[in-house]
């Protein structure tokens, strides 16, 4: 590729730079940690037996990592463990990187400039796709490297590595449609992030349900069908490569014949006027994200009401005393009954509510980088009381969004007669607040004194945070250091009991850093893009 | 009280002095020119009247209210029409009037309708389909109507054709005849000229030159073109700039008094002599490029 392809392809590449390092790092960390972890946690074989019966069927320890198919060998479990998490971020990347490439430049205009040069759709399409296989190139290496380096053996870790970063053309083929389909980028990424959810959620029933033949409708799942390290089945790469031929296939066509700038579902520019949620800069942040939300409460809806369907089937029978010391090992002490699990699995809506809270940081951002915010400060309108506003507005969402997911695991559960009551739920839902609010309170803060990172900041604390709590008790990480995550503080309800100080400390610190924001706002400049 | 005051106000982004301890005051009523290339701080002063940036030294006040420190008080008698029209994509333009009227608090709509009718607006367009002249006229219609007291316009008629421009000079002279007062900054020179009371000439964050028109002509030099019946003579005259206009043509640039070179012109065989005043254009391209005095490119 040379000339105007190559300058696009290298504009799209450092673009992304500061995400695909970070992710990069991750990998390499990630796949290095397990396989030490592992050996130096297990070194024997009859530990690993241990640990098999232990884990082999484990449904809440399938949600986070998959199912694993070999747990003797350390390549096997890295192959599970690290396979299983770092298939999702791939998945994420990639979407990410997709709709970045090919929606967010030409909402912002640049796409008209760069199509107006000697260059055509075609070609732009393929610059962009050019340099996000180089990406996926380096986080490819990345894991080798981490794999390697924790000294499994080099060609089963470049099999495995090369599993990860396999589904990353399917993603970039969602990300590539939902960029064509979409009328702006906002709704591109949610099409994007509710295709990753689904597949995400057809892996979580697969492997912890009956149903296991679904494996094979979940790009997720064909992953593990790869099997490194573990009779490796390298033809299942053919069924990535045909999905991502025919998604990219499709996007590109589309892309080659609508109008630059609106997409495929365009929807009407003509409208009669509504006067509804306009009254306030708050109601009218509310009316904007209205479908977000909608969106998010679904999602986190449908989630916990098939996690709380699965649970039921979660039972502690014949588990010896060793086999629950095994299980402490790993934190989780309880997670072998209906309420362990899905205590556990609220692990799972901590997270995404906290990420929420991320993407309220990154939407007041968003107003100010587009300059709204310029246009709303100069009206008799306050700093502090817009900031406090959307905190609020992200917080009441933040407590809708826990509160769905108590009741509807609650939902689930009861369905099939588990012995779950509601109050212990909604309990179990209340319990992601503190949590997701402080995650909130240090986004606010990081927009308010360095507003260029703070989305950045905010999205890489929390997934840091919980990557933390998931993998350092793993790599013999000092007790203190595995405090330093607030996700190591949840109290896991119903299986634990609630644990007032640390969610008093954890509400203390948001409503701190919060008030810091809202001063530490009033005092800078407005900063653009 | 004046409409606006500062008083020695600077900003500094990095090392880079965006704007040099400004002295400025416009008096209620007064329609001011704010005029200065791109980059020269035209945009900075007016964020930091607004208190959206704040000031690495010195104050600003609208109305003697200090905007960094009051801003919500501040703001109350102001309406800002930024440089760059970015609204609300999913909001029509009524749904943004309404918007906007709502967080100012108080709006004329039977005049915003007689503004949405002189602009050609079409209100039921959502904002992401308009144009950037017609979100420009958006962002001016929801300025006037406001019927503020003070009108910040940060370069309002970029993006607009010239019948809107002529639209857009009318209501501006109606808020004058209310007795508004207008903060136009633009590098338009003919539009400054037809509106504007007073202007300020800004160079790299410095105010260069203030005045009415007519003190700023009186400063700079006028302008003599001489057709002569033969060749022309050799002018040597202290003030006097001359150069060739042709094969029997002088043109001279005269700063002060005009008589010595009707006195040496006395002596020579005039054919035609037209003298005219700097324009504005004249004027501010002296601030750029003349570093001896001299007026003119």
């Amino acid at each position: 590729m040379s000339g105007p392809r190559a300058a696009v392809a290298r504009r799209t590449l450092a673009d992304s730079r500061t995400r695909t390092i970070s992710f990069a790092l991750l990998f390499a960390a990630l796949s290095a940690a397990n396989a030490v972890g592992y050996r130096k946690t297990y070194p024997t074989v009859a530990d690993r037996l241990r640990f098999v019966h232990a884990f082999g069927d484990n449904k809440s320890v399938r949600l986070f990592y998959g199912v694993p198919h070999d747990l003797l060998t350390v390549g096997g479990y890295v192959a599970w463990r690290a396979g299983g998490t770092l298939s999702i971020f791939a998945a994420v990347w990639a979407m990410l990187a997709a709709v970045r490439a090919m929606r967010t430049e030409e909402d912002a205009g640049r796409q008209e400039l760069v199509l107006s040069g000697i260059i055509g759709r075609g070609g732009a399409f393929v610059a962009s796709l050019a340099a996000i296989a180089v990406g996926a190139a380096v986080l490819w290496f990345a894991t080798f490297v981490g794999l390697v380096a924790a000294r499994l053996p080099a060609g089963g870790s470049a099999y495995l590595a090369l599993a990860v970063v396999a589904v990353v053309p399917v993603f970039v083929g969602v990300g590539a449609l939902a960029s064509q389909l979409a009328p702006n980028r906002r709704i591109a990424l949610e099409l994007g992030s509710g295709a990753v959810a689904a597949a995400f959620l057809l892996r979580v029933v697969a492997d912890t349900s009956s149903l296991t033949a679904l494996r094979w409708a979940t790009p997720l799942g064909w992953i593990e069908e790869l099997r490194a390290f573990a009779g490796p089945r390298p033809q299942v790469l053919l069924l990535p490569l045909a999905a991502s031929a025919i998604l990219l296939g499709v996007a590109l066509a589309i892309a080659l014949r609508r109008d630059v700038g609106r997409g495929l579902l365009q929807a009407r520019d003509d409208a009669k006027p509504r006067f509804g949620l306009l009254g306030s800069p708050t109601a009218q942040a509310l009316r904007t994200e209205r479908g977000s939300l909608l969106a998010w409460l679904l999602g986190t809806g449908a989630f916990a009401f098939v996690l709380g369907v699965i649970a039921n089937s979660v039972s502690s029978a014949g588990l010896s005393k060793h086999v629950q010391q095994e299980l402490a090992k790993l934190g989780a002490q309880a997670i072998a009954t209906p309420s362990g699990y899905l205590g556990f699995t609220f692990l799972f809506f901590v997270l995404a509510i906290s990420l929420f809270c991320c993407s309220q940081i990154a939407a007041a951002r968003r107003e100010e980088s587009d300059q709204q915010l310029e246009t709303l400060l100069a009206l008799p309108v306050g700093r502090r009381s817009w900031l406090g506003g959307r905190l609020l507005l992200a917080a009441g969402a933040a407590a809708a969004l826990a509160l769905t997911a108590g009741l509807l695991a609650w939902a689930g559960a009861a369905s099939q007669g588990a012995p779950v009551s509601a109050p212990a739920m909604l309990e179990a839902g209340a319990n992601c607040l503190p949590t997701a609010l402080l995650f909130l309170g240090i986004g606010a803060l990081a927009f308010a004194t360095v507003p260029r990172a703070s989305v950045g900041i905010a999205y890489g604390l929390t997934s840091l945070a919980f990557v933390w709590e998931l993998f350092a008790g793993l790599v013999g990480a000092p007790e203190w250091s595995l405090a330093l995550s607030p996700f190591h503080h949840i109290g896991l309800i119903p299986a634990e009991p609630f644990r007032p100080t640390a969610a008093i400390v954890m509400l203390a610190i948001a409503a701190g850093t919060s008030a810091a924001a809202l001063w530490a706002f009033g005092r800078r400049d407005l900063t653009g893009a | 009280m004046t409409a606006i005051r500062t008083e020695g106000l600077s900003k500094r982004y990095g090392e880079t002095l965006a704007l040099d301890t400004l002295q400025l005051e416009v008096q209620p009523g007064e329609v001011y020119g704010y005029l200065g290339p791109n980059g020269s701080g035209k945009t900075t002063t007016i964020r930091l009247l607004l208190g959206l940036h704040r000031p690495s030294a010195g104050r600003g006040f609208l109305f003697g209210i200090d905007a960094w420190h009051d801003p919500v008080e501040a703001h109350r008698r102001v309406a800002y029409v930024a440089g760059e029209p970015f609204l609300w994509p999913s909001l029509t333009s009524t749904e943004t009037f309404a918007y906007l009227a709502n967080l100012h608090g108080s709006t004329d709509t039977a005049y915003r309708d007689e503004l949405v009718e002189r602009f050609q607006l079409d209100v039921s367009k959502k904002v992401r389909a308009l144009s950037k002249g017609n979100r420009q006229k958006v962002q001016l219609v929801a300025a006037f109507a406001t019927r503020a007291d003070l009108l910040l316009l940060d370069e309002p008629s970029s993006g607009l054709d010239p019948l809107m421009e002529v639209a857009f000079r009318q209501t501006v002279l109606e808020a004058k005849e209310r007795g508004q007062t207008v903060f136009l900054s633009s590098h338009i020179l003919s539009e400054v000229e037809a509106l504007c009371d007073r202007v300020g000439i800004l160079r790299k964050g410095k105010l260069v030159d203030e005045g009415t028109l007519a003190e700023l002509r009186h400063l700079g030099a006028q302008t003599v073109e001489i057709t002569f019946a033969g060749a022309p003579p050799e002018l040597a005259l202290p003030g006097v700039h001359v150069a060739q206009a042709g094969a029997n043509a002088l043109r001279c640039e005269v700063t002060g008094s005009i008589g010595p070179l009707i006195d040496a012109l006395a002596h020579h065989e005039v054919v035609a002599l037209s003298s005219r005043e700097p324009s504005l254009e004249e004027i501010f391209l002296h601030h750029y490029d003349g570093s001896d005095g001299r007026v003119g490119a």
